[in-house]
């Protein structure tokens, strides 16, 4: 009797003591959906990755990491999101949080977390006032800290910043000064602002509108506007599309053997699908993505390619759970505790090489947009390739290719 | 003392001689005694929104299941609340405490509106053009982003109270008023004319009934109760964005309604105090992970296909009976009826085989 008392009690201790050495992250995300999915796999990679080389050394004592599966179904539910959110930390006992994807969940999520003064590294809304937040009212939401996608107003930086370099490319290749420049935006209301910024500043660009047409964004056929397009004489199809009305264009393009190249947001040119969803004619069809076998810092390719390896397909920017724990990792190192309140001016003054990209925080607590450090990448589909082609300057990229003339 | 032998009396002659009246105040009783029980922040926030729903869903069924005016666009009323509500707290500073109720009222101006322009519609042609009004209402905000915040919606929008046990109190405490508000207004005279409304709108007419007047009110009543439930979820979220006026939120209240057991107001707001927790606490299993909806929707169907006139109905059924002669409610117990003493059980059950074998 006595014996089997000690030994239940001896459990007790060890199972408690097993506990004291785990540090917890609860990784949120719509699980049902591709976001999730690579919210989790990421998560999973930096997991492992610590856990093999020992765990996080907290002021010299070992602690493994154990995940959290929390599905927000915040695409479909809001509600759902605050709810997970408040499990994972009260019940769970969370000690950080990653993840986030649909902006308007992620909003309620965050002031859940911050009612907990809890960490949460974001992996996936891009909307310009969750940071805004810090900044209006630093005390209570300094915990924020977004670590992909760089913030909506950056993303438009990005993609100006690819057309001018394409444009350079026609001048020259053309022998043309003013570019002629199509944009094509679904109708929708998210395009509209993207839309005004691109009508406004490219003559200042020395680039020449030609038109804006605006399919929807589920349209299964282009052809009225590729025609009307092709007649403008238009160099350049400028995309803002998330819908299958990409793949469309995409094929359409391919189809018409059009002249000019597609540069832009097309979402479903993103995935890994898309060349066998637009029957192998999207050739030339590029768009913004975030990650690729190319060196953006020494850390990608071997990410990326261990990604691919453990679960066949590559990964999306959402995937960006990896780098945010492996930055909570070194910061938790740096400061030799998970206290949040010592590991928050820590986090604000790290220059964190991450897997897709150097991670600096600006006083919003947004990554801070800077070419060579932060800015996303360019990708164009080559014969059936995602072929990754800016920024130029890093070892992997490829060249942007035009259509024969 | 007056008003302790009148509670007792209450008591005693209405509620207690009835296992669904005994049901219901045990349950509200559980309700108001639990946070001192059981202190849980996370059961806490469930329940909060469960009782932000049950006012959603109790208003709908009064539209829908007394009234007969089936509506799939009753997130038009919970959105409006939450919109108003949020804009006017957080672009005018004024206390939540005002904008709540603001919210009801603006939300009772739509209801009014949308019944106003439904008034000669019925049945499905009804049905389906009140799906339209909440997508109208998102084509509006989204056209004006910078006063309603477009896609994203209101953020930071104050709070009624910062800890979570007063948070549920509001919410509790708002619920079982306005249901029982509701239940009462159903029970009476005026709940007697929508029945009349629902099942012959011709004869109530030609019975002197001023329908169209019958129909706009209780239009104008239930969006309101809808958008103070609204206005509740957006304080509480601090979120007030296009998912509350979307399709998908309709829809669940009729799931809801139909589920608990339609013309009933108690109906539905049992459903969403089974439904929301269940899924949730479905969530919670790992191993079930993403088949929660799917369990969700196969034990919706299984309760509408063994109990097709919804939950509620079904169970009141088996622990209560009506008396043949006086219609009144007995407990299943008892062998003759509490008022008028008329015969319930082998009589009754005798007669309903010979009507059968009719």
């Amino acid at each position: 009797m006595l014996r089997s008392i000690v030994l239940a009690a001896a459990a007790a201790l060890a199972s408690t003591a097993v506990h004291a050495q785990t540090l917890k992250i609860a990784v949120l995300g719509p699980m049902s959906f591709v976001q999730g999915e690579n919210h989790w796999a990421g998560a999973e990679m930096a997991r492992d990755e610590i856990n093999k080389a020992g765990g996080i050394n907290v002021g010299g004592k070992r602690m493994q990491v154990e995940l959290i599966r929390a599905d927000t179904n915040e695409i479909q539910s809001v509600s759902d999101a605050t709810n997970a959110i408040e499990r994972v930390i009260t019940r769970d006992k969370a000690d950080f949080l990653t993840g986030g994807f649909r902006s308007e969940a992620v909003l309620a999520m965050q002031e859940v977390a911050m009612d907990y003064k809890k960490i949460f590294l974001g992996a996936g809304a891009a909307h310009s006032k969750l940071g805004a937040n810090v900044e209006a009212s630093y005390e209570r939401y300094k915990y924020w800290f977004r670590v992909t996608p760089v913030k909506d107003t950056d993303l438009v930086r990005t993609l100006f910043a690819v057309l001018n370099t394409i444009a350079q490319q026609i001048r020259t290749e053309l022998k043309t000064d003013m570019p002629k420049v199509a944009i094509l935006a679904e109708k929708a209301v998210w395009t509209e602002a993207l839309i005004a910024a691109v009508q406004k500043n490219l003559p200042a660009m020395k680039m020449e509108v030609v038109g804006t047409w605006q399919p929807s964004a589920t349209a299964t056929d282009v052809t009225a506007e590729l025609s009307a397009i092709d007649r403008s004489g238009a160099q350049l199809v400028f995309t803002i599309l998330s819908g299958p009305v990409g793949i469309s264009v995409g094929r359409q393009m391919g189809e018409r053997n059009m002249k000019a190249v597609a540069w832009g947001i097309n979402v479903e040119a993103q995935k890994e699908e898309f060349w066998q969803a637009a029957a192998g004619k999207a050739q030339f069809v590029s768009t913004l993505d975030t990650l690729a076998e190319v060196e953006l810092t020494p850390k990608t390719v071997s990410f990326v390619k261990a990604f691919k390896a453990r679960f066949k397909k590559a990964p999306t920017y959402n995937a960006g759970t990896y780098d945010a724990i492996m930055l909570l990792k070194t910061a938790i190192e740096q400061t030799g505790t998970t206290n949040a309140d010592k590991l928050v001016p820590v986090i604000e003054k790290m220059s964190y090489v991450g897997a897709a990209a150097v991670l600096e925080f600006d006083k919003r607590h947004d990554p801070v947009w800077a070419p060579g450090k932060n800015t996303g990448i360019a990708v164009q589909w080559q014969d059936g390739k995602k072929v990754p082609f800016w920024p130029p300057n890093v070892k992997g990229m490829q060249p942007f290719k035009m259509p024969a003339r | 003392m007056y008003w302790l032998r009148w509670g007792w009396a209450e008591l005693k002659n209405e509620v207690v001689v009835l296992p669904s009246r005994t049901l219901v105040l045990a349950w509200a009783a559980a309700l108001l005694v639990l946070p001192a029980v059981y202190d849980d922040a996370y059961v806490l926030r469930i329940l909060t929104m469960t009782c932000i729903f049950a006012i959603f869903a109790a208003s709908w069924d009064l539209l829908a299941g007394y009234t007969g005016q089936v509506n799939f666009g009753h997130a038009l009323f919970f959105g409006a609340g939450a919109y108003t509500s949020a804009l006017m707290s957080h672009k005018l500073g004024i206390t939540p405490w005002a904008t709540i109720w603001a919210g009801a009222a603006v939300a009772m101006l739509f209801g009014a509106l949308v019944g106003y322009l439904c008034l000669r519609l019925r049945g499905s042609y009804l049905s389906l053009a009140t799906l339209a009004f909440p997508l109208i209402a998102l084509g509006l905000l989204f056209a004006f982003p910078d006063f309603s915040g477009g896609e994203l919606g209101i953020s930071g929008v104050r709070r009624l109270m910062l800890t979570p046990t007063a948070n549920y109190y509001i919410a509790s405490i708002s619920m079982l008023a306005i249901v029982f508000g509701l239940w009462q207004l159903a029970d009476s005279n005026f709940g007697i004319v929508l029945h009349a409304i629902r099942d012959d709108e011709v004869a109530a007419r030609a019975s002197g009934i001023n329908t169209p007047r019958y129909k706009l009110t209780v239009f104008a009543v239930s969006a309101a109760a809808a958008g103070f439930a609204g206005a509740l979820f957006a304080h509480y979220l601090r979120v007030a964005g296009p998912s509350t006026l979307e399709v998908a939120l309709s829809f669940q209240v009729v799931i809801w309604g139909i589920f608990g057991g339609v013309a009933t107001i108690y109906g539905p707001v049992a459903a969403v105090f089974i439904l929301y927790p269940l899924t949730e606490w479905l969530g919670s299993f790992k191993a079930l992970g993403e088949l929660r909806l799917l369990i969700f929707a196969a034990i919706v169907l299984l309760v509408l296909l063994f109990m097709p006139r919804g939950l509620t109905p079904w169970v009141r059924d088996k622990i209560e009976t009506q008396c043949p002669r006086c219609k009144q409610r007995n407990g299943a117990w008892r062998s003759v009826c509490r008022l008028c003493g008329a015969a319930l059980k082998a009589q009754v059950a005798g007669a309903q085989r010979l009507v059968g074998h009719q």
